[in-house]
């Protein structure tokens, strides 16, 4: 196909050819092209088959509207090719067809359409209910658009930003890129968001004179130069907003061109005001088979023309109710397309400049004239006309039938904003009622036309925009609102929805294939509002996201219900306002987690990690996912734990100790300087949240920690439960500040002994106590004598960036043992083994101090504060119903019940926390929390595991702990 | 006897041509082929302190007046004290060399976070892809600290200058979001060319504020 390569507006070059595979042939566009122009220009006009009549579908909008154009491309179902810029070498296929779009093997379910009324599945796959499933798979196979494999990786690059501006502006058209330049000017920060590639808006095509000669394509020209003219003005082209939340926060996402380094990214704006200038799109006119590839809005044929180049057809038909299809018929008349005739919808009213153009161009012309139908197979081939009543009707050969019933404004990103639409006769708009605070609207969505009108409500609103800004006088505005009263408001709009029509093939939305037949159906069954409307039928509800039927359906109810006034109000619209891949919503999406200062080494050292809450842990250290040798070792040898991710803080100030006090169920005081105090954190209901160690590092000043979970809540935990007490204390999180080096086995004094200059023995530093000491004069450490795993332990906080240090030179020291690492499942064994519990694994949100047998750190004689979660420990103390915690071994010698299990008989009686085939014991043990009745020792316990059947396991309850009871080897 | 040597949580890839032993760390001065782009800089090793107090506003650790509202900042004498709350002070030693004051409110923080710059004409492009904070926020004076997201990490970050090629923050966050943290900026500012330059770069930057 030749194309224009002369026009002023065009956006193409066509001596810059873009090849691209369709169907497995080679085609070339030109740069500058969609998808959907290049495929047009090649001669390509049935694009996709419908989604429930397997209907021929056609380029319709321009604007993806509908979902006329969704294809295939490069292996990605439902791209938008209305909005898709072509790229060198893409490989566009068909969606929904059996066969290709052209010969589509399904097309015979057009035919069928009178079993399919609405509602139909409703109505009848459900008696008898059996059916439904099998329907449903049935009907889920038929319909859908487009494939994807669940393990699709999506390509390209998704980037995100959060700019924040005083003046966000939707839609780049002349109001908004007015109302740019008004705020703009006064030093404010703006954003202006355009959908399409380009600004200019509605001006940016047409040729039409705006004011002295200049046409509204060089005056477009002539705002985007003043708007990128001005530093402070950020312009977002080919960026959709797709949200507009509370506080002026508005979302959306662009689409990178070829030297952008994203291929989408998705943007959070944060504005101060917010203009909206997002234009109108066309309201469908409605008649019989009105979506057959052929009929195309007035927008769409002028723009393939005016800035792609092509020619639209080879003989149109206009079926218009507004002066712009006049325009575009003038327009493409100029450029060469033989124009059978115009029907008008409107008996009067219009440009009287334009008829005198038509007349002038011996145009036929008809007012009060509708299309009917259209005939044609699968594209079009002929129109009947009718007059409006349909008393006379016609018949027009033509391969183009360019209709429009009028315009609907674009409100969405007021309507979702909490913005309140009201139905203007006048316009046959739904016109804001009420504006969210500080939002504005101007253009063409409030139904004005003429051009200075279209830029001085721009500029109105960019003034208030600035006054929200703290940067414009109400004098300003005073002036701006009368210039604009000055000037032609509303333009009338056309009120006619449907032709004459039975309506059977008369589609209202596309998308999900509904008619007027449908809609008809719906009412009469009772569904009296469109919102109830739209989900009996589906319209509205598909990827055009309302477009085509969302003003047209509020319509057509009022006036079949022949609603004296048009109360009856459009369906909700939310975001995404425009659709696009999750992707783009996901961006970036880095992984945030943190690390200990020994990730790399022990990932060197063959460390398997595994993710814990924020942190990364090294769990294992070998394949051997039972850790065997990692636990033997710590037994019989020394090994090395990093166990940095245990929260650590400095309280200090005079009212330390009454803090913790508040918050520990012992008693602090008698935390004494050199010795270690093992207590626990309760909740009010006395539910057991945190245990640790806390140590005192001089007067009111203590060091404590907590485990790796709560570290992140511990300062707030302490501050919320003191805030009415004044107290001076401070808190201050060192979790990150120091690492932590659990050196535990028989052998660890011999190896820290090597390391350290003081005396490390069991004389000096005894089974809890702590010292704080420098390595080699250098290196402060904090050390302290725990036995977690059960076994001789030291436990060592070291400054983070010596961390490393420390390591090698306790690995070196420990070459001559073998000192081997261990991970968090060897250390959940050994410990489990020892019956030291973890909360979290032997607790739950219900689980007190007392049910895990951690009363005995309750100190009930604290007099100087109360202590968080008491009360109800002095409750729960004589409730026998509650859990307890106990240890138990399976019988014959079998396997470990997995964690979870369920303690049952006839009922759910407790679930198993930890249990592990014992290395050490020879045996499976584990711990369980209980109903009281069954912990006493030697009762048998029914174990229930997932998908087990009816198979149960057994274990008995015996005393903990299990390893070690003297507990002789940690104080060695 | 093996020798000590701190490890900053910040790995930056490139050639450092120039270093310095400093307090038992290996500091980079400057890096090979160092480019007038945006530039990141690690600070890890600059003396941090948290200072608390329910008078905080009447101290005087460095011998100067504390900021008084909650997001203002301060440079004088090489120290950036950050107001926090109505108790807590952050300060950052940029000049380095100076011992821990002598007061009880005071905690070295040095080693709980990682401390980076971020300078050049494009840091609040980079920023933005990070954070919604608005570090040029034009109602806001110089220097001036958020405290916030910043890659979904709550973060301390203060905008030393946003005055075009000189723009600059400072950003502390906890030390174990070292790895992704470096890694998600040095992504975002991939399309700017951000590069690491060393210590020098930073200083000649701090001089001319």
């Amino acid at each position: 196909m030749n194309r224009f390569n002369h026009l002023p507006t065009l956006k193409v070059d066509s001596a810059s050819k873009i090849a691209f595979v369709y169907k497995g042939k080679k085609y070339y566009g030109a740069k500058g092209d969609t998808i959907a122009t290049a495929l047009f220009a090649n001669g390509i006009r049935i694009f996709s088959r419908s989604l429930k009549y397997h209907r021929p579908r056609g380029l319709y909008s321009l604007d993806g509207e509908c979902s006329n154009t969704c294809m295939e491309v490069d292996g990605i179902p439902n791209v938008r090719c209305e909005n898709t810029l072509l790229k060198d070498g893409m490989v566009i296929k068909e969606q929904n067809v059996k066969g290709s779009a052209q010969n589509d093997m399904m097309g015979f379910i057009d035919k069928l359409d009178w079993m399919m009324p609405a509602g139909f599945y409703y109505n009848t796959m459900h008696k008898p209910a059996k059916i439904w499933p099998i329907a449903m798979k049935q009907i889920r196979k038929a319909a859908g658009l487009g494939t994807l494999s669940p393990d699709f990786d999506m390509p390209g690059r998704y980037d995100e930003i959060y700019p924040t501006a005083d003046v966000v502006i939707i839609g780049g058209g002349p109001a908004g890129m007015t109302a740019a330049i008004e705020a703009g000017k006064k030093g404010l920060r703006v954003i202006l968001m355009e959908s399409r590639p380009w600004l200019g808006g509605c001006f940016e095509y047409r040729s039409r004179e705006y004011q002295n000669r200049q046409t509204l394509n060089e005056r477009a020209h002539q705002l985007a130069n003043e708007v990128n003219a001005l530093d402070n003005i950020r312009v977002f082209t080919h960026t959709s907003a797709v949200g507009v939340y509370n506080n002026n926060l508005v979302t959306g996402f662009q689409i990178g061109q070829e030297e952008d380094p994203f291929t989408e990214r998705y943007l959070e704006i944060r504005a101060t005001s917010i203009v909206v200038a997002a234009g109108c799109i066309e309201r469908p006119l409605i008649f019989d088979h009105n979506e057959r590839p052929g009929v195309m809005q007035a927008a769409c044929a002028l723009r393939l023309a005016k800035t792609y180049g092509i020619l639209p057809g080879k003989k149109a038909v206009f079926s218009v109710g507004h002066d712009f299809g006049l325009e575009a018929a003038i327009e493409l008349h100029d450029l060469g397309l033989p124009i059978a005739c115009i029907a008008d919808i409107r008996e009067d009213g219009q440009d009287p400049f334009l008829m005198k153009r038509i007349q002038a161009k011996n145009i036929p012309f008809h007012k009060g004239w509708v299309a009917n139908t259209t005939h044609g197979q699968k594209e079009v081939k002929a129109v009947t006309l009718s007059g409006i009543d349909g008393l006379i009707t016609k018949k027009v050969n033509c391969d183009l039938l360019v209709a429009s019933a009028g315009m609907t404004p674009v409100t969405g990103h007021i309507t979702v904003n909490q913005g309140k639409l009201c139905y203007d006769s006048h316009t046959n708009f739904f016109l804001p009622k009420e504006m969210p605070e500080k939002m504005h609207a101007a253009g063409t969505l409030l139904g004005l036309t003429d051009p200075v009108s279209i830029e001085t409500s721009g500029k109105l609103a960019g003034l208030k925009a600035a006054f929200d800004c703290e940067n414009c006088s109400i004098k300003d505005i005073g002036d701006a609102k009368k210039e604009l009263e000055a000037l032609p408001g509303p333009a009338r709009g056309s009120k006619l929805v449907t032709a004459p029509v039975q309506g059977r093939k008369s589609f209202i939305c596309f998308d999900e294939d509904t008619t007027i037949k449908n809609i008809k159906q719906a009412i009469d069954k009772g569904f009296d509002v469109p919102e109830l409307i739209k989900r009996f039928t589906s319209a509205g509800t598909g990827p055009g996201q309302g477009g085509i039927p969302g003003h047209n359906l509020p319509l057509y109810v009022a006036k079949y219900q022949a609603l004296q006034d048009i109360s009856i109000k459009p369906t909700t619209v939310r975001p995404p306002l425009v659709p696009t891949g999750i992707s783009t919503y996901a961006g970036t999406n880095h992984k945030m987690f943190k690390i200990t200062p020994m990730d790399d080494m022990q990932r060197k050292d063959g460390g398997i990690f595994r993710n814990i809450g924020v942190w990364q842990r090294a769990r294992y250290f070998s394949s051997d996912l039972s850790c065997k040798k990692e636990i033997e070792n710590v037994r019989s040898n020394v090994g090395m734990l990093d166990g940095s991710t245990l929260g650590k803080f400095r309280i200090h100030g005079p009212d330390a100790l009454k803090a913790l006090q508040r918050v520990y169920v012992s008693d602090m005081s008698k935390v004494k300087e050199g010795r270690i105090k093992y207590s626990a954190m309760c909740n009010d209901d006395g539910c057991v949240i945190d245990d640790g160690v806390v140590v005192k590092q001089g007067e009111n000043d203590y060091y404590f920690t907590t485990s790796t979970g709560r570290a992140g809540q511990t300062v707030e935990w302490i501050r919320y439960h003191t805030r009415y007490d004044g107290w001076d204390f401070s808190l201050v999180n060192l979790t990150d500040s120091m690492g932590v080096i659990n050196l535990s086995g028989p052998n660890a004094r011999k190896v820290l002994e090597k390391v350290v200059d003081i005396d490390v023995s069991n004389e000096a530093f005894g089974f809890s106590e702590y010292k704080a000491f420098k390595i080699q004069d250098t290196i402060p450490v904090k050390a302290m004598r725990l036995g977690f795993v059960g076994e001789l332990s030291y436990e060592l906080h070291v400054p983070s960036s010596y961390m490393k240090a420390v390591w090698l030179m306790l690995k070196d020291a420990g070459q001559e043992f073998n000192i081997q690492n261990f991970g968090v499942e060897a250390q959940n064994v050994l410990r489990m083994e020892k019956c030291h519990i973890i909360l979290g694994q032997e607790s739950e949100q219900r689980t007190n101090l007392l049910d895990v047998g951690l009363g005995f750190l309750w100190d009930r004689s604290k007099t100087d504060t109360k202590t968080v979660g008491t009360v109800a420990l002095r409750q729960a103390e004589s409730d026998q119903s509650r859990f307890r915690l106990v240890g138990f071994e399976m019988e014959n010698n079998g396997r470990a019940p997995r964690d979870g299990s369920l303690i049952v008989d006839t009922k759910v009686r407790g679930y198993v926390c930890t249990a592990r085939d014992s290395f050490s014991m020879n045996k499976a043990v584990g711990m369980a929390l209980v109903e009281a009745p069954l912990a006493d020792i030697g009762t048998r316990l029914e174990i229930f595991e997932d998908e087990c059947g009816d198979e149960r396991i057994y274990g008995k309850v015996v005393k903990m702990p299990f390893y070690d009871p003297s507990g002789q080897r940690m104080k060695m | 006897m093996k020798e000590i040597q701190r490890v900053s949580p910040v790995v930056l890839k490139g050639t450092p041509v120039k270093t310095e032993k400093r307090d038992n760390w290996d500091v980079v001065l400057e890096y090979s082929g160092e480019t007038e782009g945006p530039v990141i800089v690690d600070l890890s090793h600059k003396p941090r302190f948290d200072l608390q107090d329910g008078n905080v506003g009447e101290k005087k650790p460095f011998g100067f007046d504390l900021p008084q509202t909650p997001g203002q900042s301060v440079f004088e004498k090489g120290i950036l004290a950050n107001r926090m709350n109505g108790t807590q002070v952050s300060l950052y030693n940029l000049a380095g060399g100076e011992d821990t004051p002598d007061d009880p409110g005071i905690t070295d923080v040095t080693e709980a976070t990682l401390f980076i710059a971020l300078i050049g004409k494009e840091v609040f492009s980079i920023c933005e892809k990070l954070s919604a904070l608005d570090f040029e926020d034009p109602n806001r004076e110089v220097p001036f600290l958020f405290q916030g997201p910043f890659s979904h990490v709550p973060c301390q970050i203060v905008t030393l200058c946003k005055d075009g090629d000189n723009s600059g923050v400072v950003l502390t966050c906890s030390r174990g979001y070292g790895r992704d943290m470096i890694h998600s900026i040095l992504d975002a500012g991939k399309e700017f060319g951000l590069a690491p330059a060393g210590e020098n770069r930073f200083s000649d930057w701090i001089k001319s504020l």
